[in-house]
């Protein structure tokens, strides 16, 4: 077993922080505070460096690379922007990562080159006004009509939403069968007639990525563009939300990197009681508990992206890294918050963007409790 | 056309750094390594001509222990075709005098139309080995380059001046260019240009096979300089302070006179 990164990975990372630290934060903060989505700088750099499609084999225009550079590309991301973070994450591993699974031949060709070169943008639709964490009470459908696929019914909180060209989006297709096993997926082209989409959602934290409601009326796709086998929808979806968890965890470690990194730095500068604050062990001990748990995460993460590139099992380590990740990301913020006192509450400093941020990690994905319950069913099964 | 760039690995400028043991080098342990600021710009300079000369083979060469490959690695993924490592754990102790002769004794048989180096190295910043690997392969070196274009044979270049001059020099090839801050952006080595950079050639040549001149000269000891005073305080109350203020500055300074 070896503990250490190999040249590319670290390449890889200087490189991804070089550009965050670079291009993306300047404007992080102006981002967030209008709600601004800049897909140029956002997306379509991102395609530049070949990060839209890190994991995809050259074949399909990929970078080849392994998930533990996805992983490491991410954290970096987010350490700087984690709006930026999630939109990749959104578009790599719930809309292209599925198609590349699961997909035809075709559908590879049609949908996952572009995606993989960062022509197109994805984004995956499978959360609906009532079902969240039930996802198997999929009510939106889709009835075969000839060569044609009708869909009916409404998506929310899809992130990318809107902007994405491609949607993989989940429908019932049989009404009788047991509960997750008429569901299928479906690949759905932006612009096409019955497809719109309501307003952007008003967030918390990630303001910088577009949320939005996806509202299917009488949406006719082709035949062709189903995704998988009919009924196989409800696995599809649960298999790309255990690569998503690796990546909402390299979100989250990002996102509490940089705060701590904000922490340290603020810490050796501020002084009170004629003292850098540094030398109070009260500081100093919160730093090292926000470091030590930081690098536990960080190492979870690791281990589940060292599984998913082995071709091992890894749905339970996903949900591990996701459970730890997302809760070290709100502790440490919050901490962060803490350490830089009456300032660190306004927007003058970062880490207030930063917890707000932190949030949303504990619940896209598969809530902490979600996680909870895919760890502990696996324990006692 | 055949292009050489030589880079270093040096120190990220940000360390915390601390002088050996011999005092005459600092202390190479726990530091983290990046490319030469100056040499990024030698690298991309290389890679643009490059690529507008289309036909053309870019080499880049690095001298030091095994770890200088993961720079070399940055810099094949950046869009150099292969690299020249010569190997040296004790890269640090020679002179630029040693270094230079290194250099040219490698690309002396290998006819490159275009060398490339940084102006100087961020750490020891002598300047010199550029200009001195011309001078021994007996081709012209233009130093502290911010502007190059390349036509049929002709090069013209900006050179940097002191006082906010410039400088336009235009020479044929083969010839050695060292570049300075301005010259250009250094591209970011993509995803697949990263992964790509693992299969190019990568030749490690012992130190030990070009090395064939001593050095010239030695560093004999390297510090920090001494702390400045830390300024005067003045104390009393503020009358006071003011008339022992009005006394100093008429008496060291001209600002009252
Ligand atoms: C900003 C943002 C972006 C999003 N992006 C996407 C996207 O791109 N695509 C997409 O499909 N969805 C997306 N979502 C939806 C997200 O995945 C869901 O919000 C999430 O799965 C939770 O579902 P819910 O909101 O309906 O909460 P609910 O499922 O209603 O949960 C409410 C509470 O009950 C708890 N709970 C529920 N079931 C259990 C249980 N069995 N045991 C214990 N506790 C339980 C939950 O943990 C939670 O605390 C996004 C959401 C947000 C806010």
């Amino acid at each position: 077993m070896k503990f250490e990164l190999t040249e590319e990975q670290n390449l890889i990372r200087d490189m991804v922080r070089s550009f965050a630290e670079t291009e993306l934060a300047p404007s992080t903060q102006s981002r967030d505070e209008e709600e601004h989505f800049d897909r140029e700088l956002m997306f379509d750099k991102l395609a530049e460096l070949g990060l839209t499609g890190i994991i995809f084999p050259e074949e399909y225009d990929g970078a080849g690379a392994d998930y533990i550079s996805y992983a490491i590309a991410l954290e970096e991301l987010s350490r700087v922007c984690a709006s930026t973070g999630v939109t990749l994450a959104a578009h790599l591993s719930l809309a292209a990562n599925p198609i590349y699974l699961f997909g035809t031949e075709e559908q590879k060709q049609k949908y996952l080159i572009p995606l993989a070169l960062g022509e197109k943008m994805g984004a995956f639709g499978l959360t609906e006004p009532s079902a969240g964490s039930d996802a198997g009470s999929t009510k939106m459908s889709a009835v075969r009509d000839g060569d044609e696929w009708i869909l009916n019914g409404t998506k929310i909180f899809i992130s990318n939403g809107g902007e994405a060209e491609v949607y993989v989006v989940f429908a019932r297709t049989d009404k009788e069968a047991e509960k997750h096993h008429g569901i299928s997926g479906f690949i759905v082209e932006k612009d096409t007639p019955g497809f719109s989409f309501g307003n952007k959602e008003k967030k918390m934290g990630i303001r910088s990525s577009p949320t939005r409601e996806l509202v299917f009326e009488n949406c006719r796709i082709p035949a062709e563009n189903i995704l998988g086998n009919e009924g196989q929808g409800f696995k599809i979806a649960m298999e790309t939300l255990d690569g998503g968890r690796i990546a909402v965890a390299s979100q989250a470690v990002g996102i509490a990197q940089g705060a701590l990194d904000e922490a340290v730095k603020y810490a050796k500068e501020r002084k009170q009681f004629d003292t850098c604050i540094t030398r109070f062990q009260g500081v100093q001990f919160q730093l090292a508990d926000m470091a030590t748990q930081i690098n536990a995460a960080r190492f979870l993460v690791y281990n589940a992206a060292y599984r998913a590139s082995a071709g091992l099992s890894y749905s339970l380590e996903s949900a591990m890294a996701k459970l730890m990740a997302s809760e070290t990301a709100m502790k440490v913020t919050t901490q962060a918050v803490q350490i830089l006192g009456g300032y660190g509450y306004t927007r003058e400093f970062p880490v207030e963007r930063m917890m707000r941020d932190a949030k949303i990690t504990e619940i896209y994905m598969g809530t902490s409790e979600i996680q909870r319950v895919v760890i502990g069913s696996t324990l006692i099964k | 056309m055949k292009i050489l760039v030589c880079i270093k690995q040096v120190p990220d400028m940000e360390s915390k750094f601390k002088i050996d043991g011999n005092g005459t080098w600092y202390d190479t342990n726990d530091l983290a390594w990046r490319m030469n600021e100056y040499d990024e710009y030698g690298v991309e300079q290389a890679v643009q001509l490059k690529e507008q000369m289309g036909d053309s083979d870019l080499t880049v060469l690095c001298i030091g222990s095994a770890q200088v490959k993961e720079t070399m690695k940055k810099a094949l993924a950046m869009g150099c075709d292969r690299g020249a490592h010569i190997e040296d754990d004790a890269a640090d102790s020679h002179d630029p005098f040693e270094i230079g002769s290194i250099i040219a004794e490698y690309a002396r048989d290998k006819e490159f139309d275009v060398i490339f180096t940084g102006m100087q190295s961020q750490d020891r910043g002598s300047g010199q080995v550029g200009i001195l690997v011309a001078e021994m392969l007996d081709i012209p070196g233009v130093s502290t380059v911010v502007d190059f274009s390349y036509d049929d044979g002709t090069i013209n270049v900006k050179r940097e001046l002191e006082g906010g001059i410039k400088a336009l020099v235009k020479l044929n090839t083969p010839a050695l260019f060292t570049c300075q801050l301005g010259i250009n952006t250094p591209r970011y080595p993509t995803l697949p240009n990263i992964m790509k950079a693992k299969r190019k050639e990568l030749l490690t040549i012992p130190s030990s096979d070009l090395l064939k001149v001593a050095c010239v000269q030695e560093t004999s000891a390297i510090f920090f300089p001494e702390k400045k005073g830390g300024g005067l305080v003045l104390e009393g109350d503020s009358g006071d302070v003011a008339d022992q203020l009005i006394e100093i500055l008429k008496d060291k300074t001209a600002v009252l006179a």
